[in-house]
Protein backbone atom coordinates (compact mmCIF):
# COMPACT_ATOMS: atom_id res chain seq x y z
CA UNK A 1 0.00 0.00 0.00
CA UNK A 2 1.31 2.94 -1.41
CA UNK A 3 2.54 5.50 1.99
CA UNK A 4 -0.03 8.84 2.07
CA UNK A 5 0.77 12.01 3.12
CA UNK A 6 1.40 12.75 7.06
CA UNK A 7 -1.91 13.42 8.46
CA UNK A 8 -2.29 16.50 10.98
CA UNK A 9 -2.90 15.52 14.27
CA UNK A 10 -5.21 17.56 14.72
CA UNK A 11 -7.68 16.20 12.73
CA UNK A 12 -10.66 16.31 15.34
CA UNK A 13 -13.21 15.15 12.67
CA UNK A 14 -11.17 12.08 11.57
CA UNK A 15 -10.50 11.17 14.69
CA UNK A 16 -13.61 10.90 16.09
CA UNK A 17 -15.00 8.81 13.25
CA UNK A 18 -12.00 6.39 13.94
CA UNK A 19 -12.97 6.55 17.49
CA UNK A 20 -16.80 5.53 16.17
CA UNK A 21 -15.86 2.89 13.87
CA UNK A 22 -13.73 1.39 16.85
CA UNK A 23 -16.45 1.04 19.36
CA UNK A 24 -18.93 0.17 16.78
CA UNK A 25 -16.69 -2.53 14.70
CA UNK A 26 -13.61 -2.95 16.32
CA UNK A 27 -15.00 -6.04 17.67
CA UNK A 28 -16.23 -7.52 14.53
CA UNK A 29 -12.88 -6.38 12.43
CA UNK A 30 -10.94 -8.98 15.04
CA UNK A 31 -13.54 -11.44 14.04
CA UNK A 32 -12.70 -10.76 10.20
CA UNK A 33 -8.99 -10.83 10.63
CA UNK A 34 -8.97 -14.11 11.88
CA UNK A 35 -10.72 -15.21 8.33
CA UNK A 36 -8.20 -14.04 6.62
CA UNK A 37 -4.76 -14.99 8.59
CA UNK A 38 -4.45 -18.06 10.78
CA UNK A 39 -0.55 -17.15 12.16
CA UNK A 40 -1.44 -15.09 15.47
CA UNK A 41 1.50 -12.69 15.24
CA UNK A 42 0.23 -11.88 11.41
CA UNK A 43 -2.72 -11.76 12.54
CA UNK A 44 -2.07 -8.95 15.19
CA UNK A 45 0.17 -6.97 12.11
CA UNK A 46 -3.08 -7.19 9.36
CA UNK A 47 -5.68 -5.76 12.33
CA UNK A 48 -3.14 -3.28 12.88
CA UNK A 49 -2.42 -2.42 9.27
CA UNK A 50 -6.29 -2.44 8.77
CA UNK A 51 -6.89 0.13 11.87
CA UNK A 52 -4.07 2.70 10.44
CA UNK A 53 -5.92 2.46 6.72
CA UNK A 54 -9.06 2.59 8.60
CA UNK A 55 -7.76 5.97 10.73
CA UNK A 56 -5.96 7.61 7.47
CA UNK A 57 -9.04 7.00 5.32
CA UNK A 58 -11.47 8.59 7.22
CA UNK A 59 -9.84 11.99 6.12
CA UNK A 60 -11.50 10.96 2.47
CA UNK A 61 -14.65 9.65 4.12
CA UNK A 62 -17.53 11.53 2.39
CA UNK A 63 -20.81 10.42 3.94
CA UNK A 64 -21.87 8.91 0.85
CA UNK A 65 -22.17 5.43 2.21
CA UNK A 66 -22.90 4.15 5.59
CA UNK A 67 -20.05 4.65 8.10
CA UNK A 68 -20.42 0.47 8.59
CA UNK A 69 -19.98 0.08 4.97
CA UNK A 70 -16.97 2.31 5.03
CA UNK A 71 -15.18 0.40 7.65
CA UNK A 72 -15.78 -2.98 5.92
CA UNK A 73 -14.79 -1.93 2.40
CA UNK A 74 -11.56 -0.64 3.98
CA UNK A 75 -10.85 -3.60 5.83
CA UNK A 76 -11.57 -6.15 3.52
CA UNK A 77 -9.92 -4.14 1.12
CA UNK A 78 -6.67 -4.45 3.20
CA UNK A 79 -7.15 -7.67 3.79
CA UNK A 80 -7.48 -8.63 0.31
CA UNK A 81 -3.97 -6.93 -0.35
CA UNK A 82 -2.40 -9.43 2.42
CA UNK A 83 -4.20 -12.46 0.98
CA UNK A 84 -2.51 -11.35 -2.45
CA UNK A 85 1.08 -11.49 -0.98
CA UNK A 86 0.36 -14.47 1.16
CA UNK A 87 -0.77 -16.21 -2.01
CA UNK A 88 2.03 -15.13 -3.59
CA UNK A 89 4.86 -15.95 -1.19
CA UNK A 90 3.07 -19.27 0.25
CA UNK A 91 1.80 -20.59 -3.53
CA UNK A 92 -1.39 -20.95 -1.73
CA UNK A 93 -4.40 -22.39 -3.49
CA UNK A 94 -7.69 -20.98 -3.06
CA UNK A 95 -11.01 -22.48 -4.16
CA UNK A 96 -14.72 -21.05 -5.26
CA UNK A 97 -17.91 -21.46 -3.00
CA UNK A 98 -18.73 -24.41 -5.63
CA UNK A 99 -15.32 -26.15 -5.20
CA UNK A 100 -14.97 -25.91 -1.71
CA UNK A 101 -18.73 -27.88 -1.63
CA UNK A 102 -17.32 -30.87 -3.45
CA UNK A 103 -13.96 -31.34 -1.45
CA UNK A 104 -14.11 -34.36 0.36
CA UNK A 105 -14.62 -33.10 4.50
CA UNK A 106 -13.92 -34.42 7.29
CA UNK A 107 -16.96 -35.41 9.16
CA UNK A 108 -19.56 -33.40 10.46
CA UNK A 109 -19.45 -31.09 13.52
CA UNK A 110 -22.28 -30.36 15.92
CA UNK A 111 -21.62 -26.57 17.05
CA UNK A 112 -22.73 -27.31 20.85
CA UNK A 113 -21.38 -29.80 21.45
CA UNK A 114 -17.80 -27.99 21.31
CA UNK A 115 -17.66 -24.44 19.99
CA UNK A 116 -13.80 -24.26 20.15
CA UNK A 117 -14.11 -26.83 17.35
CA UNK A 118 -16.28 -25.29 15.32
CA UNK A 119 -14.72 -22.38 15.45
CA UNK A 120 -11.37 -23.69 14.60
CA UNK A 121 -13.10 -26.21 11.57
CA UNK A 122 -15.06 -22.50 10.63
CA UNK A 123 -12.14 -20.88 10.11
CA UNK A 124 -10.37 -23.10 8.43
CA UNK A 125 -13.81 -23.76 5.92
CA UNK A 126 -13.32 -19.90 5.61
CA UNK A 127 -9.28 -19.46 4.98
CA UNK A 128 -9.52 -21.55 1.96
CA UNK A 129 -11.81 -19.70 -0.50
CA UNK A 130 -10.90 -17.02 -2.73
CA UNK A 131 -11.05 -13.33 -1.45
CA UNK A 132 -14.65 -12.15 -2.52
CA UNK A 133 -16.07 -15.63 -1.40
CA UNK A 134 -14.61 -15.11 2.08
CA UNK A 135 -15.72 -11.48 2.07
CA UNK A 136 -19.41 -12.79 1.69
CA UNK A 137 -19.17 -15.63 4.26
CA UNK A 138 -17.48 -13.19 6.76
CA UNK A 139 -20.14 -10.99 6.41
CA UNK A 140 -22.99 -13.20 6.00
CA UNK A 141 -21.66 -14.62 9.62
CA UNK A 142 -21.43 -11.20 10.61
CA UNK A 143 -25.38 -10.96 10.27
CA UNK A 144 -25.50 -8.41 7.18
CA UNK A 145 -28.35 -9.04 4.59
CA UNK A 146 -27.70 -9.81 0.74
CA UNK A 147 -28.36 -6.07 0.10
CA UNK A 148 -25.45 -4.59 3.07
CA UNK A 149 -23.28 -7.41 1.79
CA UNK A 150 -23.83 -6.53 -2.15
CA UNK A 151 -23.36 -2.78 -0.85
CA UNK A 152 -19.62 -3.81 0.59
CA UNK A 153 -18.71 -6.27 -2.04
CA UNK A 154 -19.87 -5.12 -5.17
CA UNK A 155 -21.70 -8.32 -5.74
CA UNK A 156 -25.55 -7.23 -7.05
CA UNK A 157 -27.92 -8.64 -4.35
CA UNK A 158 -29.08 -11.40 -6.37
CA UNK A 159 -25.47 -12.97 -6.85
CA UNK A 160 -24.98 -12.67 -2.99
CA UNK A 161 -28.22 -14.52 -2.54
CA UNK A 162 -26.65 -17.16 -4.54
CA UNK A 163 -23.38 -17.02 -2.63
CA UNK A 164 -25.11 -17.15 0.54
CA UNK A 165 -27.29 -20.45 -0.72
CA UNK A 166 -24.04 -21.98 -1.63
CA UNK A 167 -22.38 -20.56 1.88
CA UNK A 168 -25.76 -22.45 3.79
CA UNK A 169 -25.31 -25.77 2.28
CA UNK A 170 -21.45 -26.12 2.88
CA UNK A 171 -21.88 -25.09 6.28
CA UNK A 172 -25.04 -27.50 6.48
CA UNK A 173 -22.79 -30.49 5.48
CA UNK A 174 -19.83 -29.30 7.25
CA UNK A 175 -21.71 -28.84 10.62
CA UNK A 176 -25.27 -30.63 10.91
CA UNK A 177 -25.77 -33.01 8.16
CA UNK A 178 -24.29 -36.27 10.38
CA UNK A 179 -26.74 -37.50 12.04
CA UNK A 180 -29.81 -36.18 10.67
CA UNK A 181 -32.12 -37.75 7.72
CA UNK A 182 -30.83 -37.05 3.87
CA UNK A 183 -31.75 -33.77 2.31
CA UNK B 1 -39.01 -28.49 2.50
CA UNK B 2 -41.07 -29.00 5.23
CA UNK B 3 -41.64 -25.60 8.04
CA UNK B 4 -40.30 -27.97 10.49
CA UNK B 5 -37.29 -28.41 8.30
CA UNK B 6 -36.56 -25.09 7.64
CA UNK B 7 -36.93 -23.79 11.29
CA UNK B 8 -34.40 -26.18 12.21
CA UNK B 9 -32.13 -25.06 9.28
CA UNK B 10 -32.45 -21.50 10.41
CA UNK B 11 -32.10 -22.47 14.11
CA UNK B 12 -28.79 -24.18 13.14
CA UNK B 13 -27.81 -21.25 10.80
CA UNK B 14 -28.33 -19.05 14.12
CA UNK B 15 -26.16 -21.17 16.39
CA UNK B 16 -23.28 -20.97 13.70
CA UNK B 17 -23.61 -17.08 13.87
CA UNK B 18 -23.75 -17.43 17.40
CA UNK B 19 -20.43 -19.09 17.99
CA UNK B 20 -18.92 -16.80 15.18
CA UNK B 21 -19.88 -13.95 16.83
CA UNK B 22 -19.34 -15.07 20.66
CA UNK B 23 -15.28 -15.30 19.89
CA UNK B 24 -13.44 -14.24 22.50
CA UNK B 25 -11.56 -10.75 21.80
CA UNK B 26 -7.79 -10.43 21.66
CA UNK B 27 -8.74 -6.36 22.77
CA UNK B 28 -5.89 -5.11 21.16
CA UNK B 29 -6.09 -1.27 22.41
CA UNK B 30 -6.28 1.20 19.65
CA UNK B 31 -6.56 4.90 20.60
CA UNK B 32 -5.55 7.31 18.39
CA UNK B 33 -2.26 8.24 20.13
CA UNK B 34 -1.36 4.36 19.81
CA UNK B 35 -2.18 3.95 16.47
CA UNK B 36 -0.05 7.16 15.51
CA UNK B 37 2.91 5.18 17.44
CA UNK B 38 1.82 1.71 15.49
CA UNK B 39 1.44 3.27 11.96
CA UNK B 40 5.48 4.48 12.29
CA UNK B 41 6.77 0.93 13.44
CA UNK B 42 4.56 -0.40 10.83
CA UNK B 43 6.04 1.97 7.98
CA UNK B 44 9.10 1.26 9.53
CA UNK B 45 8.57 -2.78 9.24
CA UNK B 46 7.62 -2.27 5.35
CA UNK B 47 10.82 -0.72 4.73
CA UNK B 48 12.82 -3.41 6.65
CA UNK B 49 10.86 -5.85 4.64
CA UNK B 50 11.86 -3.80 1.33
CA UNK B 51 15.42 -3.21 2.15
CA UNK B 52 15.91 -7.24 2.76
CA UNK B 53 13.97 -7.61 -0.88
CA UNK B 54 16.63 -5.50 -2.32
CA UNK B 55 19.54 -6.64 -0.72
CA UNK B 56 19.82 -9.72 -3.53
CA UNK B 57 19.41 -6.10 -5.70
CA UNK B 58 22.19 -4.93 -4.02
CA UNK B 59 24.42 -7.95 -4.06
CA UNK B 60 24.24 -8.24 -8.49
CA UNK B 61 24.90 -4.64 -8.56
CA UNK B 62 28.23 -4.42 -6.11
CA UNK B 63 29.51 -8.19 -7.81
CA UNK B 64 29.34 -6.19 -11.85
CA UNK B 65 30.60 -3.13 -10.03
CA UNK B 66 33.70 -5.54 -9.13
CA UNK B 67 33.61 -6.94 -12.38
CA UNK B 68 33.61 -2.86 -13.81
CA UNK B 69 36.60 -1.95 -11.62
CA UNK B 70 38.54 -5.25 -13.18
CA UNK B 71 37.94 -4.44 -16.44
CA UNK B 72 40.53 -3.48 -18.92
CA UNK B 73 38.69 -2.36 -22.02
CA UNK B 74 35.78 -0.40 -22.62
CA UNK B 75 33.33 -2.72 -24.16
CA UNK B 76 33.82 -5.10 -20.81
CA UNK B 77 32.79 -1.67 -19.27
CA UNK B 78 30.13 -0.10 -21.02
CA UNK B 79 28.43 -3.85 -20.62
CA UNK B 80 28.81 -3.82 -17.22
CA UNK B 81 27.71 -0.19 -16.52
CA UNK B 82 24.57 -1.73 -19.19
CA UNK B 83 23.73 -4.77 -16.93
CA UNK B 84 23.84 -2.30 -13.20
CA UNK B 85 21.62 -0.02 -14.96
CA UNK B 86 19.40 -3.02 -15.78
CA UNK B 87 19.05 -4.41 -12.41
CA UNK B 88 18.31 -0.92 -10.77
CA UNK B 89 15.84 -0.26 -13.06
CA UNK B 90 14.34 -3.63 -12.43
CA UNK B 91 14.56 -2.51 -8.66
CA UNK B 92 12.65 0.85 -9.55
CA UNK B 93 10.13 -0.64 -11.76
CA UNK B 94 9.32 -3.63 -9.25
CA UNK B 95 9.01 -0.37 -6.36
CA UNK B 96 6.51 1.42 -8.67
CA UNK B 97 4.37 -1.14 -10.07
CA UNK B 98 4.87 -3.95 -7.52
CA UNK B 99 2.55 -3.19 -4.39
CA UNK B 100 -0.89 -1.63 -4.71
CA UNK B 101 -0.86 2.53 -5.37
CA UNK B 102 -4.19 2.96 -3.50
CA UNK B 103 -4.31 5.20 -0.66
CA UNK B 104 -6.32 4.43 2.26
CA UNK B 105 -8.34 7.26 1.74
CA UNK B 106 -9.60 5.71 -1.65
CA UNK B 107 -10.23 2.11 -0.27
CA UNK B 108 -13.78 3.21 1.18
CA UNK B 109 -14.79 4.20 -1.79
CA UNK B 110 -14.70 1.30 -4.25
CA UNK B 111 -16.49 -2.10 -3.42
CA UNK B 112 -14.19 -5.65 -2.94
CA UNK B 113 -14.80 -6.99 -6.66
CA UNK B 114 -13.38 -3.57 -7.46
CA UNK B 115 -10.69 -3.23 -5.69
CA UNK B 116 -9.85 -7.30 -6.06
CA UNK B 117 -10.40 -6.41 -10.36
CA UNK B 118 -7.85 -3.36 -10.27
CA UNK B 119 -5.01 -5.47 -7.74
CA UNK B 120 -5.30 -8.58 -10.64
CA UNK B 121 -5.04 -6.44 -13.36
CA UNK B 122 -2.03 -4.94 -11.74
CA UNK B 123 -0.79 -8.25 -11.05
CA UNK B 124 -1.34 -9.29 -14.41
CA UNK B 125 0.23 -6.28 -16.18
CA UNK B 126 3.09 -6.52 -14.03
CA UNK B 127 3.90 -10.34 -15.09
CA UNK B 128 2.85 -10.17 -18.70
CA UNK B 129 5.07 -7.12 -19.20
CA UNK B 130 8.05 -9.35 -17.79
CA UNK B 131 10.10 -8.74 -21.57
CA UNK B 132 9.85 -5.15 -21.25
CA UNK B 133 10.98 -4.51 -17.59
CA UNK B 134 13.16 -7.73 -16.93
CA UNK B 135 14.47 -9.49 -19.53
CA UNK B 136 14.62 -6.65 -22.16
CA UNK B 137 16.50 -4.14 -20.02
CA UNK B 138 19.39 -7.22 -19.71
CA UNK B 139 20.02 -7.88 -23.18
CA UNK B 140 21.99 -5.05 -24.41
CA UNK B 141 24.50 -5.64 -21.17
CA UNK B 142 25.18 -9.54 -22.27
CA UNK B 143 25.35 -8.87 -25.81
CA UNK B 144 27.89 -6.32 -25.29
CA UNK B 145 29.53 -8.11 -22.77
CA UNK B 146 29.67 -11.06 -25.58
CA UNK B 147 30.85 -8.43 -28.31
CA UNK B 148 33.54 -7.61 -25.15
CA UNK B 149 34.99 -10.82 -25.14
CA UNK B 150 35.48 -11.70 -28.88
CA UNK B 151 37.07 -8.40 -29.24
CA UNK B 152 39.24 -9.52 -26.30
CA UNK B 153 40.30 -12.88 -28.08
CA UNK B 154 41.20 -11.85 -31.89
CA UNK B 155 42.56 -14.73 -33.37
CA UNK B 156 40.77 -17.05 -30.90
CA UNK B 157 37.29 -17.45 -32.11
CA UNK B 158 37.60 -20.85 -32.97
CA UNK B 159 38.34 -21.41 -29.54
CA UNK B 160 35.67 -19.62 -27.67
CA UNK B 161 32.84 -20.09 -30.12
CA UNK B 162 31.56 -23.24 -28.22
CA UNK B 163 31.35 -22.33 -24.51
CA UNK B 164 29.91 -18.66 -26.01
CA UNK B 165 27.25 -20.74 -27.92
CA UNK B 166 26.67 -22.91 -24.96
CA UNK B 167 26.60 -19.95 -22.92
CA UNK B 168 23.93 -17.75 -24.79
CA UNK B 169 22.00 -21.28 -25.22
CA UNK B 170 21.80 -21.41 -21.53
CA UNK B 171 21.00 -17.71 -20.89
CA UNK B 172 18.29 -17.81 -24.00
CA UNK B 173 16.63 -21.08 -22.44
CA UNK B 174 16.80 -19.57 -19.06
CA UNK B 175 15.10 -16.34 -20.57
CA UNK B 176 12.23 -18.36 -21.99
CA UNK B 177 11.58 -20.26 -18.79
CA UNK B 178 11.09 -17.16 -17.17
CA UNK B 179 9.07 -15.73 -19.80
CA UNK B 180 6.48 -18.78 -20.14
CA UNK B 181 6.18 -18.96 -16.27
CA UNK B 182 5.22 -15.14 -16.48
CA UNK B 183 2.90 -15.82 -19.38
CA UNK B 184 1.48 -18.30 -17.58
CA UNK B 185 1.03 -16.46 -14.46
CA UNK B 186 -0.63 -14.31 -16.65
CA UNK B 187 -2.84 -16.25 -17.80
CA UNK B 188 -4.27 -17.58 -14.60
CA UNK B 189 -4.51 -14.21 -13.00
CA UNK B 190 -6.71 -13.38 -16.51
CA UNK B 191 -9.01 -16.11 -15.64
CA UNK B 192 -10.07 -14.94 -12.29
CA UNK B 193 -10.29 -11.30 -13.78
CA UNK B 194 -12.99 -12.76 -16.29
CA UNK B 195 -14.53 -14.71 -13.37
CA UNK B 196 -14.82 -11.31 -11.80
CA UNK B 197 -15.95 -9.50 -15.27
CA UNK B 198 -18.72 -12.32 -15.61
CA UNK B 199 -20.11 -12.02 -12.17
CA UNK B 200 -20.18 -8.19 -12.76
CA UNK B 201 -21.92 -9.05 -16.00
CA UNK B 202 -24.42 -10.85 -13.91
CA UNK B 203 -25.75 -7.74 -12.02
Amino acid sequence: MKESKAIPSDAPIQNDLYQQAVEAYGTPLERLVRGYEADAEARRDLLQEIHIALWRSFAGFNGRCSLRTWVYRVAHNVAISHVNRQRRAKSMVLVGLEELENLPDQNATDPDADRQHTLQRLLELIQRLKPLERQVILLYLEGLDAASIGDITGISPGNVATKIHWIKRILRRSFYERGQDGE
Amino acid sequence: MSEGKMANESSSENRLKSVWQNQKSEGIPMSVDELRLKAGKLQRKIHGRNAREYVAALVVVVFFGYQLSLATDALTRAGFILMIAAVLYLVWHLHRKGSSQRLPEQMGLVSGLEYFRRELERQRDLVRSVWRWYLGPLVPGLILLQVASVHAHPGHLGRIALPLAITNCLAAAVFFLVWKLNQRAAGKLQRQIDELDALQKQQ
